[in-house]
This record gives C-alpha cells, sequence and structure tokens, in this order.
C-alpha cells in the first residue's frame, strides 16, 4: 500500500488511489471542477493541479494515482498561481447572474474563488459571449453561460442512467452543453443533474427561486420512498422543508437521489395531513388524543384478545417494535403484509437506485418477527366476525377494495394515518401521525442495513411518531412502554433480537451499518449496493 | 480554537515574567500560555485560580493592579475541551503598562470556582453576571444573585443551548433590595429607575437616616438586551448597528473599538485615512459624551443652563455625523477595515464648524460652573475615591484619572495613529467629583486639539483596506464583472471568516477603557463577543461610595460617573 | 514617547461671578430668541431639518425604464439584514436577461434599524434610500410596507433620495418614480434650492 505525503501530512492509501481522493481522507480540500467521487474521471478543468516533486510540471491530482513516496504540495506557490489562473480563465465568460442564479451559496466558483482566486476581472461584459439562458430541459433548467464544461452531467448520463441526453455541440469559446434539439430529460433521475453541476447551469425547476440555501438548515435522514433507503439531507427554514438532496453513500446511492423521492418532500408540509384525533360516531368527533387512546385501549381491553393489529412496513424499527407491544399486551393477531410488500424486496424497477416494494422498513418488519399469523387469515376472521377491534399502523388495508366487506364487520377499526383520503372513512378512530421527516428512529433496507433517521421538522398539530401513539395506549391500557425516546426503544429492539445486538445508535448515524449473518428474510450482497 | 488542555509553551512566552512566576509557583497547575496577536493567555487549573490571581497582582515584577473584566464562556461540544465552561479575566499593570488574559476551565458537572472579589473589588458583579449568565458557581462571593436578568427568569441565557428567543415574563419587581434590621427607623426609599437623576434606568434602594444615607444597593438590568448573544447569531459586519446602541451617546466611538477589535483578530489594519478619520469623529463623540456628562449632572443639582448652551455643540457634531454617515445617533459608519464610504467633499469646513460650536460650549461651561460657588460646594470633597480603590473596582477613564492615575490607552498603547497627535492626559489629585469634572473639561479642550491637528495631517487613500476578504468590492465593479460580484455575495451571505483565536481589542472611549474580548471559532459568527463596559467598573463603587453621604450628595456623584444604560446593561 | 501628563488644577477661588453671568446668558438668549429670531429651535413641522444626501430615511426601491422594478429578488437585503426586517418572494420574469422579480418584498419598516446595510449589499442599486423620516402610522399593519407602495412612495414630496450607492450602473440606469414625480408634479428638482420656507436653511 503505497504511503505519501501531502502538505506534510502522511498517509498510506490503497493502490491505485488518486491523490484528490487520498487528500480528501485526510480532510485536505483540492480545489476542482470537474471530478465526482462517484463519476469517472475526466481531468478537463484542470483546477486540481498541484505541485509533485520529482515532477517538473504541475499534475492533476484526479487523475495521478498515489506513489509510494510521493511528495505533494497542493498550495505551494506554482500550484496556487495555477488555481488562479485556472479559475480566471473558467470566468472570461461567465455571465454577472449571481443575483438570479439559485446555485449561490452552494457554486464551486464562488467558493474557489474566495479561497484561490481573489484576482481582479481583466474582461469587459460586453466582450463576454453569449450563450442560450434560461431553456427549459423539464425538471431541469439550463443556462449555457454558466457552464464551466466540466462534463459531469454528460458522464452522468452516459454512466449512470445510460441515457446520454447531453452533448458538447459548436466549438472553442462558443462550445455549450445542450440536449439534442433541446429536448427535456425525460428519466427519473433529472434532479442528480442539478445536484452534480457545480455552477448554476443545470437548476432544479422545483426549486427554481424558492429559498436561498444559506437560510436552510441541513438534518441527515433517510428515503421512505423504497425498499433502497437512499440517504439524504432535509433542507429545511423555520420548520418547513424546502427540498431533499442526496447525502453520500458509497454502499447505497452514492451520490444519487431519484426524482420521485425529491418529490416526497411535498407531502410533509401538505394541506391534507391529519393533524387531529377523531372518533366516529353519528359524525366523525374530533378529540384529544389522550381521549382517543382511553378509548382504544377500553375497547382493546374489552376485546380480550378477539382483536388483530396489522403493522405497517412504513414504520420505523421503534414504531414496530411499541406496535408489537402493544398486540402482544391485547394479545391478539399480528401482521403486516397488506399487499405482499416482502416479495418485492429486492426487485428493481430500474439499474440505478429505485426497488418495486415502495416501503422503507419491510426488511424491518421481518426482522422483528411481525409477519406472524397471516394477512389472508385475520381478513377471514374479521369476515366471520371474529373480530372487535382492529388496529392499523397505516391505511393500506383501508385501500383495498376487497378488503371492504370485511372491515366493515369489525365494530372498532383504528387507524394511524398521516393524511387525509376517503378511505379513512372505513375506519372508526383516526390517530394523526408523524410522517419520517417529523420524528427520529431506524429503517432496515433491503440490504438489511439499518440507517438511523432524524426529524428535521416539528408535527403539525397533535400529529406523533407511531410508536409515541401506540405508547399512549398502551399507557391507557395499564402496560406502560417503559421508553420516552426513539433511542431507548432501539436499545430494546437490539436487546430483543440477536442480530440487531451489536448496533450502537449513535454508531448508526452516517452511513449505518449492515446487519452480520442470516436470519429470517432475505440477505442483500455488496453487489445490489452499486447502483 | 485554543484549547485548554495542556499543550506545549512555546519558548519565547515560557521567557515572559508572568509565565515565569506563575510556572515556578503554579508548576503543573500552570496548563498553558500563548501570545496570539500580541495577547498575553495563559490558562492555569482551576484550584491554582485565587493563588494566581494574588501573584499577579502582588508580585511586584509583575503589578496587576487594575481589574479589567472576567467573563465566562460556553464551549458546549467543542473537540479538545473537556471542561465546558472557561472563566476568563483580564488585568492590566498601570505601572508596567502591560494587559494579561488569564483563564482556567471550569466543567459542567461541577461548575463552581473560587471568587476573587476580595481580591480586586471589581470582580463582584462580573462574578455575579458570570452566573447569571452561565450558571457559573463562585464560591465564597457575599451575593451570588442575578444581576443583569430579573427575578423571574428561568435558566441562564448565554449558555449554547439557550434558545435565542426565549424570554420570561416578570410580573412584579423584586422589592426589597436591602436587608433593613427589625425596628429600624431608618426611611427605605428607592432612587430610580423612573428617575430623571437616574440617567437610563438603574435603581438604587437606599436606607436613609435623616438625609444621610446609611447603606445602599443598586439593581441593574433593565435595559440588558444580551448583546453578547445577538453578537453570536449575527456576522462581523451586522454586529456593527448593535455597538452602536451600547453607549449610545457617543455611538461611533463603539464602532471604532469593535473595528479594532476584529481587525486586530483577522490582522488586517485600517488605512491611514480612515484612521484618521475615525479619530477626528471619536473625539468628536468624547466631546460630546463629556457634554452630556457635565450638563446633565448639573442638571440634576438644579444648574439648567449649562445644559441649554453646551447642548447646541452636540448638535453641530450631529450633523457632521450625519454629513458623513447618513445617521445622528446611531451612525453604523465603521466596517472592518475602515469606513463605510469616504467623508463629505466639505469635512473639513463641516469640522471647523464643529470645532467653532465645541469651542465655544467649553468655554460656555467654563465660565458659568468651574469656580461657581454653588457648583463648588455641591461637587468639592464629594464623592472621593483613594487610587488603590479605584484601580481595584476597576475604574478607567476620565473617573480613573480624577482619582490620580495617568492611565489613558491613547498614550499608554496607541491606535489609530494616536502617536501622531499631540496631547496631554489631565490628572485629578484628590478624586472628588471636582476632579473629575475638571479632567472631563481638559480632555474636552484636548480632544479639540488632536482633531485640529488631525485635520491638518489628514492623508489621502483609501479609506477601506483592500483585502478582498473582509471588505466589499466598489459598487462600480459588482455591476461589470463577475469576480467582483462574487466576491460581494460570498461577503454578504458568508462574511468575514477570522482565523480561530481569540484578542482582547480596547480602545479609549468616552468612559474609559472600552474593550471587547471576540472569540473566534473560525467561522462566520463570533463564538464569544464580551463587552468590556467601562460604565459597569465605574458604577460598581457607587453603592459603596454614597454609604455615609448624603442624598443630594448621591446625585451629584451617579452624574458625575456618566452611566449610561445602554453599556451598563447591554 | 514621553506621556505629558498635566494636573488639573483645583485650586480656583469660586465666587458668585459665575452665577451671574449665567444670568446674563439666560437673558442674552432671551432677547435672542424672542427678538432676533436667533433660536435654536426648528419649528417642525412647518420647519423641517435640513438632511444631507446620504441620509438614511425610508427606502425606496427603484425602477428601470420601463417602470418594473429593479429588483431581482436575490435576498442580498434580507441576508444582511441585522433586524431581519425584509421579507422577499420570488417570481419568474419572462425576460431571459433578467428572469427573476420578487413577487412580494416587504420592510417592517417598526423593526427596520435604517443601518443602511441593505443598500450597501445590494448588487442591483434596486433599493436606496430616501431622505425621510416620517414614520407616522395608525396601526402595526399600516407600517409593514410592501413592493408597491415602496416603488411609488406619493409622500415623497419633501425629501430626496438619500443614503445610494456612490457609484452608479450606467448600463442599467434606475429611475427613482418618487423623484420623478416632484418634478413633474411640483417642479421639485432634488438638489436645487426650494422656495416657501419649507426647509431651514443653514
Amino acid at each position: 500500500m503505497p504511503k505519501c505525503t501531502i502538505d506534510g501530512k502522511q498517509i498510506e492509501v490503497a493502490a491505485g488511489t488518486t491523490v484528490i481522493q487520498a487528500a480528501e481522507l485526510l480532510g485536505i480540500h483540492i480545489p476542482h471542477f470537474c471530478w465526482h467521487p462517484d463519476l469517472p474521471v475526466d481531468g478537463n478543468c484542470r483546477m486540481c493541479l498541484v505541485e509533485i516533486e520529482k515532477m517538473p510540471k504541475l499534475q492533476i491530482a484526479c487523475n495521478t494515482q498515489v506513489t509510494d513516496g510521493m511528495v505533494v504540495q497542493t498550495e505551494s506557490p506554482k500550484a496556487a498561481e495555477a488555481h488562479r489562473t485556472t479559475l480566471e480563465f473558467l470566468l472570461v465568460n461567465h455571465p454577472i447572474d449571481c443575483p438570479v442564479c439559485d446555485q449561490a451559496g452552494e457554486c464551486y466558483l464562488q467558493d474557489n474563488y474566495m479561497a484561490h482566486g481573489l484576482h481582479e476581472s481583466k474582461v469587459e461584459l460586453e466582450d463576454k459571449v453569449r450563450k442560450r439562458k434560461v431553456v427549459d430541459l423539464g425538471p431541469i433548467m439550463l443556462d449555457a453561460e454558466r457552464c464551466v464544461l466540466c462534463s459531469r452531467c454528460l458522464r452522468f448520463e452516459k454512466e449512470v442512467t445510460g441515457t446520454n441526453s447531453f452533448e458538447f455541440v459548436n466549438r472553442g469559446d462558443n462550445t455549450q452543453i445542450s440536449t439534442f434539439e433541446n429536448r427535456p430529460i425525460t428519466h427519473e433521475y433529472a434532479g442528480n443533474l442539478a445536484d452534480v453541476c457545480p455552477v448554476g447551469a443545470l437548476l432544479s425547476h422545483d426549486f427554481r427561486f424558492k429559498m436561498r440555501v444559506w437560510f436552510l438548515k441541513s438534518h441527515e435522514s433517510v428515503c421512505p420512498g423504497c425498499s433502497t433507503g437512499c440517504n439524504l439531507f432535509v433542507d429545511e427554514r423555520d420548520g418547513e422543508v424546502q427540498r431533499l438532496r442526496p447525502r453520500r453513500n458509497p454502499d447505497v446511492n452514492k451520490s444519487w437521489l431519484c426524482d420521485p423521492g425529491r418529490a416526497l418532500y411535498h407531502a410533509i408540509g401538505s394541506q391534507t395531513r391529519v393533524t387531529g384525533a377523531r372518533v366516529k360516531g353519528a359524525v366523525w368527533e374530533g378529540v384529544s388524543l389522550a381521549d382517543a387512546a382511553q378509548r382504544v385501549a377500553a375497547a382493546l381491553k374489552e376485546a380480550a384478545g378477539a382483536s388483530a393489529f396489522l403493522a405497517s412496513p412504513q414504520a420505523s424499527n421503534e414504531d414496530l417494535f411499541a406496535f408489537r407491544a402493544l398486540a402482544e399486551a391485547a394479545g391478539g393477531r399480528l401482521d403486516f403484509r397488506v399487499g405482499s410488500p416482502e416479495a418485492r424486496l429486492r426487485e428493481r424497477l430500474d439499474n440505478v437506485l429505485q426497488r418495486a416494494d415502495r416501503n422503507p422498513n419491510t426488511q424491518g418488519c421481518l426482522d422483528l418477527g411481525l409477519g406472524r399469523d397471516g394477512v389472508g387469515a385475520i381478513l377471514a376472521a374479521c369476515a366471520a366476525g371474529q373480530l372487535k377491534a382492529l388496529v392499523l399502523q397505516g391505511p393500506e388495508l383501508l385501500r383495498v377494495p376487497e378488503a371492504a366487506d370485511a372491515l366493515a364487520k369489525v365494530p372498532l377499526v383504528v387507524v394511524m394515518a398521516t393524511h387525509e383520503g376517503p378511505e379513512l372513512e372505513r375506519a372508526s378512530v383516526v390517530l394523526p401521525a408523524a410522517v419520517w421527516a417529523e420524528a427520529e428512529g431506524t429503517f432496515t433496507n433491503y440490504q438489511r442495513r439499518v440507517q438511523r433517521f432524524r426529524g428535521a421538522v416539528p408535527p403539525p398539530g397533535d400529529a406523533r411518531a407511531r410508536w409515541e401513539l401506540a405508547a399512549a395506549v398502551l399507557e391507557a391500557f395499564g402496560r406502560p412502554l417503559g421508553a420516552t425516546s426513539a433511542r431507548e426503544l432501539f436499545v430494546r429492539v437490539a436487546a430483543a433480537h440477536a442480530d440487531y445486538a451489536g448496533l450502537d445508535y449513535r454508531a448508526l448515524a452516517g452511513s449505518g451499518r449492515v446487519l452480520p449473518g442470516a436470519g429470517s428474510g432475505v440477505a442483500g450482497s455488496a453487489q445490489e449496493a452499486r447502483a | 480554537m485554543a484549547s485548554a488542555t495542556a499543550m506545549a509553551i512555546a519558548p519565547e512566552v515560557l521567557a515572559r515574567p508572568a509565565v515565569r512566576l506563575l510556572q515556578e509557583a503554579l508548576g503543573e497547575r500552570l496548563r498553558a500560555a500563548s501570545d496570539f496577536r500580541g495577547d498575553l493567555a495563559i490558562t492555569v487549573d482551576r484550584r491554582a485560580w485565587v493563588d494566581a490571581v494574588r501573584l499577579l497582582r502582588d508580585h511586584p515584577e509583575l503589578a496587576f493592579e487594575m481589574f479589567l473584566d472576567l467573563c465566562a464562556a460556553d464551549y458546549l461540544d467543542v473537540e479538545g475541551r473537556p471542561e465546558r465552561f472557561e472563566v476568563v479575566l483580564h488585568l492590566y499593570s498601570v505601572s508596567k503598562k502591560h494587559h494579561l488574559r488569564l483563564k482556567t476551565p471550569v466543567p459542567e458537572s461541577d461548575p463552581r470556582l473560587a471568587t476573587i472579589s476580595h481580591l480586586f473589588k471589581g470582580a463582584n458583579w462580573f462574578e455575579r453576571e458570570a452566573w447569571d449568565l452561565y450558571g457559573v458557581v463562585f464560591e465564597g462571593h457575599p451575593n451570588l444573585s442575578r444581576l443583569l436578568t430579573h427575578d423571574a427568569f428561568v435558566g441562564h441565557p448565554l449558555r449554547k443551548d439557550y434558545p435565542q428567543g426565549q424570554r420570561h415574563v416578570l410580573k412584579s419587581p423584586k422589592q426589597m433590595l436591602l436587608n433593613v434590621p427589625a425596628g429600624s427607623e431608618h426611611l427605605l426609599v428607592n432612587i430610580g429607575p423612573s428617575h430623571p437623576a437616574m440617567h437610563g434606568t438603574f435603581r438604587v434602594q437606599a436606607l436613609l437616616d435623616g438625609e444621610t444615607i446609611v447603606d445602599g444597593e443598586a439593581e441593574l438590568g433593565y435595559m440588558h438586551r444580551n448583546f453578547e448573544k445577538m453578537a453570536e447569531n449575527r456576522t462581523y459586519w451586522q454586529v456593527i448597528p448593535y455597538t452602536d446602541r451600547l453607549n449610545y451617546c457617543s455611538s461611533f466611538m463603539n464602532g471604532h473599538g469593535w473595528a479594532l477589535a476584529v481587525e486586530k483578530l483577522l490582522g488586517v489594519p485600517a488605512p491611514p485615512r480612515a484612521e484618521a478619520v475615525r479619530v477626528i469623529l471619536s473625539e468628536f463623540s468624547r466631546i460630546m459624551d463629556h457634554i452630556v456628562c457635565i450638563a446633565t449632572n448639573v442638571v440634576d443639582l438644579g444648574a439648567i443652563t449649562p445644559f441649554f448652551v453646551m447642548f447646541r455643540a452636540r448638535e453641530a457634531v450631529y450633523d457632521l455625523l450625519e454629513a458623513c454617515c447618513g445617521a445622528r445617533l446611531t451612525v453604523s459608519y465603521v466596517r472592518i477595515g475602515g469606513l463605510a464610504q469616504d467623508v463629505p467633499e466639505d469635512f473639513a469646513a463641516r469640522c471647523q464648524q464643529a470645532l467653532a460650536s465645541c469651542r465655544e460650549a467649553w468655554q460656555a461651561g467654563h465660565e458659568l460652573l468651574t469656580r461657581n460657588i454653588i457648583f463648588c460646594k455641591r461637587f468639592r470633597d464629594v464623592g472621593v475615591l483613594s487610587r488603590e480603590d479605584a484601580l481595584s473596582w476597576g475604574w478607567a477613564g476620565s473617573c480613573l484619572r480624577g482619582s490620580g492615575v495617568a492611565y489613558d490607552v491613547r498614550k499608554d498603547h496607541p491606535y489609530s495613529g494616536y502617536e501622531q497627535y499631540d496631547f496631554d492626559v489631565p490628572v485629578g489629585t484628590l478624586g472628588d467629583c471636582y476632579d473629575r469634572y475638571l479632567v472631563r473639561m481638559e480632555e474636552i479642550s484636548q480632544s479639540l486639539r488632536i482633531v485640529e491637528q488631525a485635520l491638518a495631517k489628514l492623508p489621502g487613500g483609501p479609506v477601506i483596506t483592500d483585502d478582498k476578504r473582509v471588505a466589499l468590492p466598489p459598487k462600480a465593479e459588482v455591476y461589470s464583472n463577475i469576480e467582483a460580484l462574487m466576491n460581494h455575495f460570498k461577503l454578504v451571505y458568508e462574511g468575514i471568516l477570522p482565523p480561530p483565536g481569540e484578542v482582547y481589542g480596547y480602545t479609549e472611549a468616552a468612559n474609559g477603557e472600552l474593550g471587547y474580548y471576540i472569540v473566534s471559532d473560525g467561522s462566520k459568527n463570533p463564538w464569544r463577543v464580551k463587552v468590556r463596559p467601562p460604565c459597569y467598573n465605574n458604577y460598581q463603587a457607587f453603592p459603596q461610595m454614597i454609604k455615609g453621604a448624603m442624598l443630594a450628595d448621591a446625585v451629584a456623584i451617579i452624574g458625575g460617573l456618566n452611566v449610561i444604560a445602554g453599556e451598563l446593561d447591554r | 514617547m514621553a506621556v505629558s501628563v498635566v494636573v488639573v488644577d483645583r485650586n480656583l477661588r469660586p465666587g458668585v461671578g459665575p452665577i451671574l453671568k449665567g444670568f446674563w446668558v439666560t437673558f442674552k438668549n432671551f432677547v435672542e430668541s424672542a427678538f432676533l429670531g436667533k433660536a435654536a429651535t426648528i419649528q417642525y413641522p412647518e420647519q423641517k431639518r435640513q438632511v444631507s444626501s446620504r441620509y438614511r430615511g425610508i427606502h425606496i426601491l427603484t425602477q428601470r425604464e420601463d417602470g418594473t422594478p429593479k429588483c431581482v429578488a436575490c435576498y442580498m437585503c434580507a441576508t444582511v439584514c441585522p433586524a431581519e426586517c425584509i421579507y422577499i418572494e420570488a417570481g419568474e420574469r419572462p425576460e431571459k436577461t433578467i428572469e427573476k422579480y420578487p413577487t412580494r418584498f416587504e420592510i417592517d419598516l417598526l423593526r427596520c434599524v435604517y443601518c443602511g446595510f441593505c443598500v450597501d449589499a445590494c448588487p442591483e442599486e434596486a433599493i436606496i434610500m430616501s431622505g425621510e423620516n416620517n414614520l407616522v402610522g395608525t396601526s402595526r399593519e399600516e407600517l409593514l410596507i410592501d413592493r408597491d407602495r415602496l416603488m411609488a412612495r406619493s409622500e415623497l414630496v419633501e425629501h430626496e433620495a438619500g443614503y445610494r450607492p456612490v457609484d452608479h450602473d450606467v448600463r442599467r440606469p434606475v429611475r427613482i418614480a418618487a423623484l420623478e414625480r416632484l418634478r413633474d408634479e411640483h417642479g421639485i428638482v432634488p438638489g436645487m434650492p426650494q422656495g416657501s420656507g419649507a426647509r431651514r436653511q443653514r
């Protein structure tokens, strides 16, 4: 394994590591535009030039492999001069768009100018080459003047989605990035084009002019859209989520996020959120949470075992643990497999990220043993009139038209719901649930990787995390849960399940941990992770 | 940020007398010492705190007689700092003319530190404030109770985990400040807070025996807005309007002090023209402040005429400031690295007008007051404070000089080019109200001298540094090229990013040494800002000074201390 | 450098001379104010204080030549404002060289501290300040000024433009509607001396 010295710091790296990667490991940031950790190297921007001993000319750090004994200076006078002049060239035709460009605040040109530029301009505004602006490519907008020709978008289209939408047209200083006939991007990974673009040439249409990024606070979380469990950041300001953007995890989603996943943020602050508990009498009656919990607990006690519990693979491991505790306290039947999500757990929808199972925690349900009594059996019991109470952790069953008759025979149907919908009419008690961005907990993805998500914004009204709702009912039932935080619940999960035993809640932050060994359910492999 | 854990002390720092002597006395309990931007900072173990302070004060080679400032800082979740809090003491030696910063880490699990209020009288209120705002308990303190926040306040607001917008409402004020012995026949009165003689809002509860004050206790915090908490959530540029609202009678000087402190932290000086204009406007502000002090002081005694005639000079200075920056009172004229914009073309003429007006005001004040028999009888031999007491309380400025200590930051540690100008430092002999009045009057004359010289020598050139990481680019550039536009954007939304470290920047403000202790973690917001408010130290001595004096004398004394609530309470 | 210290002379003989001088000063001022018209008082509101062309008064949003706001909703002013009193929402403009404009631009004039940082931060000379300080309203809502009022500023008859950048963008000049109204309707050109004692001459 070659050892090298960068800016006086030593490091030993795997063979094949480039200087820029080795510098990242040391915490040294070498300025760059075209290099991206998850795209093939191009070496066209010439920004990452560094001085390497025994090499007379400066070398690009992104495409120079570390050799044993290599000594690198990233900011020697020669290298600093190179950074400055490279930046100057890149800025020659750059338009004065900062006030109207959304990239401000996360723009490589701005950041590199302050750190490596600080030069005076030598170009008159009138002499700059004009190119196409405000080109609507569907989910993203193109402004060709701002482009620095780094080809990241081109390489993304070639290597990741395989759609090859972009190409350089014209020559010399008239070179522009373009799609064929300005056709819009039609695949479901367009948002990543705005992310990889280091400047404001490609920008998200959804986020256009919404908010300046320096007002946003980022929270680490995990996407609940499917069983892949891509890592992301929830960016919010003053309790309102403004966008989702990918968080790099080389083993799960690299630096990518699908567009349907990005769009999930709209649902968080939606007007159709369930914000209070309600009970159906002659008409729906709004009640306090404590009141609703009382009624549910009373009904379960009365049912004396003639009850059933359907968990939801949308729920976190902590939610599931609390729900199972409720099922055991009530002595009722327990399952989660409405629509058989476990059958599609590892089935891919495309060759990038998405999976057919549109739930984040089917694996968690399997691991925690919630697939116990069978959904079919439970429905049969409903149809036969054997059940007095049915508690649903999510509205999945309410959306199945075939189950409507069976449900009508159950006197009390309790549902934990996040959003309003016509299906809630089939329930008799609605408990307001918080969505993933409003609570914290863990999901286990298709690889059996346990990943933590954190709350970013407060839930509306009386909405609470599902485990808190279950805890309220348990409290009223007389069998308190004995845990007051998601962390405490995770500790109980780890204690109750051998596979989860070695996991530390704090250590799960970042990129999560894959569960060891085989267990119930399907184990994922590292090959599955490659997007 | 500099960590409090043991680190190797550089040899040149080890050679400094304070470090050498402390190491000899404390050995292992001396944890660290460093010199950053010329500030000597020493960290000691908290069990050695009192010994270290006593050594610094009493050892003849060190002689740190003057107490400057004591504060705490919260380093919650900062890497390399096992203890959450740090108590920071600033001392000065008038005889040796050097400053020192002494620090000690205090853990969250046991947030206690021995008091030094028996070593320095001035430490009393500062320790109370550190307890109030941070929750550090000073053992042995005679009265560790809330000072700046009110009694219904919950929590310690300057802690990092205390939310910025959190408020607590006080429904009923504290009735009793003093312990009145049972069966006492003395009269208990509240002087203030809504009394015209209490300039600003402060309250003193006095126990009277006839006209004589037997005991007194002060209550502050009516104007406490927690400037220091605001500063932690603003960029260095955004703090400037907040500094205007400290001593609002001479607001330019606060901004001047802040800009100099940040420039010291950055290592980026302002150009000579900017410094000269700062000197001119600061001296005019000093004159304005002294006029307020003198004129309102005598209004309380019944002499209204000097107020009317002297305040005209303030109008002239206000007009000058308004012509320069567009505002009269809260000027926000300084920028880090210089000034917001150059002075107007008729600046020299306007200054001459202002000078003439100030001379008239001085003349009028002098003729009406200095030999006025009523004035002399009210002011002479009233409110005497000895030299030693003044230093122990941490007095500075005109009050300290009135007690005979010739310490003026402009002479002893010149900044902004003060070394180029000829001026004298007036001192008194007795330390009574009359001496303080005479010193202020003489300072007005000296300020006029300085302004004349600075005007005559006013250099040309830019008024803001050309360091692109600090100063906004000129607008003509911002409109016409991308580099300047990006520079502008980064400076606005990110701001100045100083290196990690801490400095104590100090100037001679109108009331005395105005200090800013700034701790930077390298980010755009300061980690900690502590204002060393000169009138806070001055006013702290007041309850002691009025014991045995008559009520009317108390009024005469307090005016002479020039307590401005904005600076006192921050 | 030599420290020159002077000890103040406290051994002056006090007398009643200054008291008599005080009577004289008062009498002199009385005569000057009552009969000679030399009072320092400005009779507000018939007379108003004359302010400089750098005065930091209530804000103005400037316009382009076609009357649309110059502002491109870049949020610089909202970011730098120490009082957090500016609220902006951005919208799309069809012109590809402009792209952005403020659909909402509101300043809470009661929160504002009139520091002028918004003017310093604006990269388009879109927001400047006027010489007006007449902040009067009968409700808090009235003093939350919105974009259209900021551009129109019909109250600006007697006051000029105040604090604004020294350099102007010659390629994209700004119009100040309020100043144009001054000129068109009242014949007042800022900078020229006014008639009728509307201002106090100094």
